[in-house]
């Protein structure tokens, strides 16, 4: 078989293992596990857009999974819409934000800005907490929104058992995996990896670097706002400290850069390796040793940023490149080398 | 009338201490250029040293000076001689490395749940210090003797360190790596062995910040995350490098904790932070004070 | 016609006078070199073609256009590119890909870019590293590297900052031959140099600027007995009167 077969037969083999899962994997708990690890493969990729893509490190992206949560929230609690339409339109709000944010920030070095999306995504947080009533919107502060279990169907974006959740967020993960990988070989994706490399030269070669990062921070935020939904409708109840925490928008910037951001698979990855960690650590030790995953993920972090600084998807995807040449008995050749690992 | 007034002196007293837990991270910032996101651990760290010190001693909480200021000058010395140090090396053409970033957060988690792990999550503060709860009363005002001696000890402290890195040698070294790395290395300067020192007087600073925080401040374990973001907040609205910047930017901060929570909520006065800061980084990155460096 | 015309321009950095009243036009299909001392504002007047400064006084005119203050980009897709002194390829990239980035103004579809930027290559006898780590490479082939992308933008002006610094005897005229061959391609060139064996070889005129103005302008032969040349260069006593 030529090395291409492989490649692509190992992904279907993939693909059909991932649908197959809920069939053989019966325990709700392990399913619930998982999902949320699908969920931070999307979110983590969704931010790599921006955090990959276009060089920068956007430290507030949790307020996008806010913005979107709670807009399909108060439109279908209060005013009845389907939270499918209602995710669209928190789609487009964060997509609106993100842009608003972008405009100042991206003409600033790397620690500024940094330091002003976590300021815009603490003020954020922070005014969300303090308003009750947005006029006729109901908000609710600290206290969050809950949505009743009610109106189960499809429709409504509310179901049974955890099944239809798992496909849901599935999906929507192997979409924009799909997006990023033709984003990276596309006219926009080769524009934004020259604007994150080298913006004087990119500019003199006909790149509109700043249009360029607006565009990929436009589709991150719209992206990460429609999992803001997901999460809502999948936990029925969001606060600012759980959709808009710092702590969250720093996991989802972490992971992406252990796994190695810039590159399609590396933030999955990163959530494949570090969230199974997070979760047995507090499973196992939550009440023995509170925050032992925490030291784990520090150390981590430290770790690979010593000695692996693009990410653990580089030497897991020489050893994956190796097996390939092994067993197909042929070289990588002819491909235009899109990322290089 | 003498409401306010009292409030802003308070506000003015607690600010310069603001600034003072600045103020490390004004230098440390100032010269490596990086984002030290374990500052606010740093703070919480001195202040358990400073609180064993004081209970095992029993002695005046500032007479734990001696303890903590070298205890964690040389803790700062080797957390970025062992550990941020190879970054550098490995980034060594990056002007600011985003990946200090990252390590220096994935030390704010060890050191917090580590401290965690190890004393728990209670809340620790000294109840039987001379200055707990003292105050000093000027006419029909109360001002908070702590926050006083924070005061004086933040001006003395910045006045040093202003001293220092205008008069001494290894202060004039200090101030020319952060000009330019390169030119000061072939200038004979050992570029990482100043960036030791200089995080380990960063540090220091920072230990001299907790222990005029211990007598009334409480102390918990993530008690460094409140410190954190402010003490960025700060540097930035005073503008990197600069050490009055530091300790005005604190002033100001405190003034609006102590004054807006008159007219509005808390929360909202949070909210003020934010903002003034996000309209600094737009419209005077450099900050108030600072001077525009093209970085 | 001119394709380039440079009218009075004047550039201030505070109170320092980089660019100093410069007027000079180039015809199409000209190779026009730019010398002068060190810090005589080159490459000043250069950024300020290229879209990096906005003049002070003065104007710029590309093919007739005023393009004072237009951003570097647009610049590009009205054809006109330019190369850097410090080179400044997409490291982490392939050679091939830093090329496809100048194709892309062009076409939006990946592959005629890949296609557009596997000619410049051959163009540039250098598609047998099209798929080498462009951060690998050594300074000779970033230079030819930094052509290539430029020359991927199809432009009609290229402006050259100083290409053959860091090269070796026999580099310089290599690329003194392939720069003459995209002369021969339709596009009109100019060049700041400081490598005289090359601008020399290069140019079909010269001009010389000295403290933000021209002192002399003309065929290399003239200018380089031009007397006002040599006092900047070599001080007054080398002048021969």
């Amino acid at each position: 078989m030529t090395r291409k077969n492989i490649n692509t037969s190992a992904f279907i083999l993939l693909g059909f293992v991932a649908f197959g899962l809920p069939l053989v994997l019966r325990s709700p708990t392990y399913l619930h596990i998982i999902i949320l690890l699908y969920l931070y493969a999307y979110l983590t990729t969704s931010w790599n857009l921006v955090g990959g893509f276009a060089g920068v490190l956007p430290l507030g992206h949790s307020a996008f999974i806010g913005i979107g949560a709670y807009a399909s929230t108060i439109l279908s609690l209060q005013y009845g819409i389907s939270p499918w339409l209602g995710m669209i339109a928190g789609g487009i709000l964060a997509a609106i934000v993100g842009i608003l944010i972008g405009l100042p920030t991206f003409k600033m070095r790397g620690a500024y800005f940094a330091l002003a999306t976590i300021a815009f995504g603490e003020g954020i947080r922070v005014m969300v907490e303090n308003i009750d009533n947005l006029g006729p919107l109901k908000i609710n502060g600290p206290r969050g929104l809950q949505i009743p279990p009610t109106h189960i169907g499809f429709v409504n974006y509310m179901f049974e058992g955890k099944e239809p959740y798992y496909y849901i967020i599935l999906v929507m993960l192997m979409g924009v995996l799909a997006l990023t990988y033709f984003l990276s070989r596309s006219k926009i994706g080769y524009y934004l990896n020259a604007g994150g490399e080298e913006p004087e030269a990119a500019m003199s070669l006909g790149v509109n670097v700043a249009r360029a990062k607006l565009i990929a921070m436009a589709m991150s935020s719209f992206l990460t706002a429609l999992a803001g939904t997901f999460y809502a409708q999948f936990t029925l109840y969001i606060h600012p400290k759980s959709v808009m925490s710092l702590d969250f928008s720093f996991e989802i910037a972490f992971i992406a850069l252990i796994g190695g951001r810039g590159s399609i698979a590396g933030p999955v990855l990163g959530a494949l390796l570090l969230r199974p960690v997070s979760d047995f650590s507090r499973i196992y030790f939550g009440s023995t040793l509170p925050g032992l995953h925490l030291i784990i993920f520090g150390t981590v972090l430290i770790l690979v940023m010593i000695f692996q600084p693009r990410g653990l998807q580089e030497p897991l995807s020489k050893i994956y490149n190796t097996l390939l040449d092994r067993i197909s008995g042929q070289t990588r050749q002819g491909e235009v080398k899109h990322e290089y690992s | 009338m003498n409401f306010i007034l009292e409030g802003t002196i308070n506000g003015i007293l607690m600010g310069s201490i603001y600034g003072l837990t600045a103020l490390g991270l004004t230098v440390i910032f100032g010269v490596l250029k990086v984002i030290n996101f374990a500052h606010g651990s740093l703070i919480m760290v001195s202040m358990y040293v400073a609180y064993w010190a004081i209970i095992f001693t029993g002695v005046h909480p500032y007479i734990a000076l001696i303890i903590v200021v070298p205890v964690m000058y040389f803790f700062g010395y080797y957390l970025q001689d062992i550990i941020i140090k190879p970054i550098f090396k490995a980034e060594k053409d990056i002007r600011e490395p985003i990946t200090v970033i990252i390590v220096t957060t994935g030390v704010w988690y060890i050191l917090d749940n580590l401290t965690l792990l190890i004393f728990g999550p209670q809340y620790r503060n000294i109840q039987n210090n001379p200055l707990r709860g003292k105050m000093l009363e000027i006419g029909d005002m109360l001002i908070s003797v702590p926050k006083l001696w924070g005061f004086i000890t933040a001006v003395i402290t910045a006045s040093a360190i202003y001293w220092f890195l205008q008069k001494t040698r290894t202060g004039r070294a200090i101030r020319a790596t952060s000009l330019d790395r390169e030119a000061a290395s072939l200038m004979g300067i050992n570029q990482f062995k100043i960036y030791n020192i200089a995080f380990g007087i960063g540090t220091a600073i920072v230990g001299i910040s907790a222990v005029t925080l211990v007598p009334f401040y409480n102390i918990f374990p993530t008690v460094g995350v409140l410190f954190d973001i402010k003490g960025f907040i700060i540097v930035v609205l005073g503008g990197l490098g600069s050490i009055g910047g530091a300790i005005l930017g604190g002033i100001i901060i405190g003034l609006i904790e102590s004054i807006a929570p008159m007219f509005m909520t808390a929360t909202w006065a949070e909210a003020i932070v934010y903002g003034l800061f996000l309209v600094v980084l737009f419209v005077k990155p450099s900050g108030l004070f600072g001077v525009k460096y093209d970085w | 016609m001119n394709i380039l015309e440079i009218n009075n321009l004047v550039k201030d950095f505070g109170g320092l006078r980089a660019v100093d009243t410069l007027s000079l036009s180039i015809e199409e299909g000209e190779i026009l070199g730019m010398i002068g001392p060190n810090g005589a504002g080159k490459s000043t007047a250069f950024n300020c073609i290229a879209g990096v400064y906005a003049p002070t006084k003065g104007n710029v005119y590309f093919a007739g256009k005023k393009i004072n203050g237009v951003k570097p980009w647009n610049l590009c897709k009205n054809g006109l590119a330019r190369t850097f002194q410090i080179v400044k390829p997409f490291r982490t990239k392939s050679v091939l890909y830093n090329v496809m980035v100048g194709s892309f103004v062009t076409t939006d579809k990946t592959s005629v870019a890949e296609e557009k930027a596997l000619n410049v290559l051959k163009i540039l006898s250098f598609e047998n590293k099209k798929d080498e780590r462009a951060g690998k490479l050594t300074i000779a082939e970033l230079k030819r590297l930094e052509i290539a992308r430029a020359l991927a933008t199809e432009p009609k002006l290229l402006l050259f900052d100083e290409v053959m610094a860091g090269l070796r005897p026999a580099e310089v005229d290599e690329m003194v031959q392939i720069i003459k061959k995209l002369r021969d391609q339709g596009i009109t060139i100019f060049v700041i140099e400081h490598i005289m064996r090359a601008i020399m070889a290069l140019s079909d005129r010269i001009v010389v600027i000295h403290f933000g103005k021209k002192i002399a302008e003309g065929p290399p032969q003239e200018v380089a007995s031009d007397e006002n040349v040599i006092k900047a260069y070599l001080g007054d006593e080398y002048v021969v009167s």
